[in-house]
């Protein structure tokens, strides 16, 4: 599927699936989105982190809201499961669309200036240099005595420092590779937008909202 | 093809009094290879960053052609002048080769059936079809100056400029990525205008040296080119009274089996290491060889193959925060080392858990005077140029005072009085405290008092030099 449209559909059910209270759909998206992880071949590792962090918040939430609030079944069980279908379908979605894939279409489909395209991208290759940025940080203040948690604010303060100087970086070398604010750039490869998309993106939303009147108490 | 003409050119920083640039002119001609030199903090940089069009100016005195860069539409810029950065891996936006080289070409709206063709063309007039789908992050800085080069290539850019772009390189990349450039020059037409301080190697394809001192532009002439090359003798190691281990001396730091690798590239062949207690070791070797990667090894900031051990104690079995202690490293860079903002505050972290009976506040008083820092308290150390950055880095370190300190580079950018002065102070609290200092330098000029064992990074190996005791 086309991934602007994709993101497009995930961010619309989210939405829907946050104002209005029907257990039955948020349990049928979440088979659905593990039926399509699974099919997408995601790693056992990988779906085990994806289950096990939310069920820790969700249990958490529920138990405080079982033991504070006279909160009734039915809406115990909606806040369980939304986490996971928040979860799984970011999972999903994940797996299945490279970012720079996701770069492009934004920029040819969904006519996203590329400075906001290649900045999200740019952002995203930054990972793992911020990574080391704060392991090396982190080395620095024990060699002087410190310790460094994950909240100190002086970890963040250099942290930010670096990202500072990398955005400087970026922007000279994105200007020296040709990249210039919003002239027209042509495409090595373009991103299909075909009616097969549109209609998956009509039919699944369609499908929900069905299921959402059908299942409205 | 470029003729590139600089017209009385005066730039200053913002917040400085001191023109870098001062009617600064000068021309590059066309199919030329222009070698561009001068003191570090002469100027070279901005000239060529001004050149590319990277630093903005509202009446820019330099035309290619005629044309002011202004004049160019946006999209033919990169293909009028392009440039290759000094630090190589801060020069790219996208994760492969393949990908950047797409990036650029797109960015010059080259038709898309085309693309594909220019970048394997590109690759293969470098030598690097092979590295095609390699992600950028995990090349060596020779690499990912071919790979820079390649781009500039592919993108057809009339003037190729050049900052130091050898600075982290070894040198058989370094001949090879000449070699391309000549040929460039020669086949292509390209003009070329390349800052080096090292003079060592351009004397065949070069005839008139341009010198940026004092904010202006000097052309040489053949004769005095050449005299420059002549004298230009790259600095020699100096150690008299290096010797090899012998078995009086206790080793601090033992690797068995060590190995190192960068990425997928092997940078040492296992082997077993002995670093040695209470005595400075000196390390050299290429660029790029690995001799900072084993430093990172030595503070658990990198990954490594076999075994470490300190004081018979395997390192990764010591607490984190004990050994960080035992075992400094003074960062290459020194905006890695600082946690604080200001100078006073830096100092006054390093006093609080380092060896306050010896630091006492006169004697890092008399230190800062001896560094010619003293006064400098309130100042934000970011604003301190590199060298000063450099010494309160070190006397930071200094006062930590580790059982072993790992210097990587500490006279980097260091002026002929500060090396003095650094030097005299080194080898005092090593005395004093009976320091083990083990340090990487290219600078090699004063060190013969301090250094006691040198080990050479060949060939994937370590190897200690000198004469038996």
């Amino acid at each position: 599927m086309n991934p602007s449209l994709k993101l497009a559909l995930l961010v619309l059910i989210a939405l829907e699936v946050s104002f209005i209270q029907v257990w039955s759909i948020n349990v049928a998206l979440i088979v659905v989105s593990l039926i399509l992880m699974l099919l997408g071949r995601i790693t056992w590792r990988r779906l085990l982190w994806l289950t096990l962090v939310p069920l820790f918040f969700s249990s958490a939430l529920v138990w405080s809201l079982m033991l504070r609030s006279s909160a009734s079944t039915h809406f115990l069980i909606v806040i369980f499961t939304r986490l996971f279908v928040y979860v799984y379908m970011g999972g999903w979605f994940t797996l299945t669309t490279p970012p720079l894939w996701l770069t492009h279409s934004l920029e040819q489909n969904a006519k996203l200036p590329s400075k906001f395209a290649y900045g999200f991208l740019a952002a995203f290759n930054l990972m793992p240099k911020i990574q080391a940025e704060v392991a090396t940080v982190r080395a620095a203040a024990l060699m002087r005595g410190e310790v460094l948690h994950v909240w100190s604010p002086r970890l963040y303060f250099k942290v930010i420092l670096a990202a500072m100087n990398w955005s400087d970086q970026l922007a000279a070398a994105m200007t020296s590779h040709g990249f210039v604010e919003g002239a027209p750039r042509t495409h090595a490869q373009t991103v299909p937008l075909v009616a097969r998309d549109w209609w998956l993106f009509v039919g699944s939303l369609l499908l929900v909202q069905v299921g959402l009147f059908v299942g409205l108490p | 093809m470029a003729t590139v003409t600089v017209q009385s050119l005066t730039y200053t920083y913002p917040k400085q009094a001191h023109p870098v640039l001062d009617h600064l002119s000068g021309t590059f001609p066309t199919g030329k290879f222009s070698l561009l030199t001068g003191v570090s903090g002469g100027g070279k940089s901005t000239l060529l960053k001004l050149i590319a069009g990277l630093i903005p100016m509202s009446a820019t005195p330099i035309t290619f052609d005629g044309h002011p860069l202004s004049a160019i539409t946006p999209t033919q810029r990169a293909s009028t002048v392009a440039m290759l950065f000094q630090e190589p891996s801060t020069q790219f936006t996208m994760d492969t080769v393949e990908n950047e080289l797409r990036f650029a070409l797109e960015n010059q709206q080259v038709p898309a059936e085309e693309i594909a063709d220019r970048c394997d063309a590109a690759l293969d007039f470098i030598g690097i079809s092979n590295l095609k789908f390699r992600k950028l992050m995990f090349l060596s800085g020779g690499e990912q100056q071919k790979v820079a080069l390649a781009i500039i290539v592919a993108m057809d850019s009339d003037v190729i400029l050049l900052d130091e772009p050898f600075a982290s390189i070894d040198p058989p990349t370094r001949l090879i990525l000449l070699e391309k450039l000549v040929a460039l020059c020669n086949d292509r037409g390209k003009t070329i205008i390349l800052a080096d301080h090292d003079l060592s190697g351009y004397q065949q394809w070069v005839d008139h040296l341009a010198v940026l001192a004092d904010g202006q532009l000097t052309l040489l002439s053949t004769a005095a080119t050449r005299e420059r090359f002549a004298a230009f003798t790259p600095q020699r190691l100096q150690l008299t009274h290096v010797q090899l281990p012998n078995d009086q001396l206790t080793v601090c730091l033992q690797g068995t089996q060590l190995g190192l690798a960068h990425g997928d590239r092997q940078l040492l062949t296992p082997q077993d290491l002995s670093l040695y207690a209470h005595r400075t070791t000196l390390i050299t070797g290429p660029n790029g060889s690995g001799k900072s990667t084993l430093f990172k090894a030595l503070v658990r900031l990198g990954r490594y193959q076999g075994q470490l051990t300190y004081r018979q104690t395997d390192i990764t079995k010591i607490r984190k925060r004990r050994y960080a202690r035992q075992v400094g490293l003074m960062f290459q860079a020194a905006s890695a080392q600082f946690l604080n903002v200001t100078v006073a505050e830096e100092l006054a972290l390093s006093q609080k858990y380092g060896d306050h009976a010896y630091f006492t506040p006169t004697r890092i008083q008399q230190l800062l005077q001896q560094l010619n820092l003293a006064g400098r308290d309130e100042q934000v150390l970011y604003s301190l140029s590199s060298g000063q950055q450099k010494k309160i880095q070190l006397l930071c370190m200094l006062i930590m005072a580790p059982d072993v300190l790992l210097l990587d580079e500490p006279l980097k950018g260091l002026d002929y009085a500060s090396i003095q002065a650094v030097m005299t102070i080194l080898k005092t609290v090593q005395q004093d405290l009976n320091l083990t200092l083990i340090l990487i330098s290219h600078q090699l000029s004063g060190l013969d008092d301090l250094v006691d064992l040198h080990l050479t990074l060949a060939d994937r190996h370590l190897t200690y030099q000198g004469v038996s005791a």
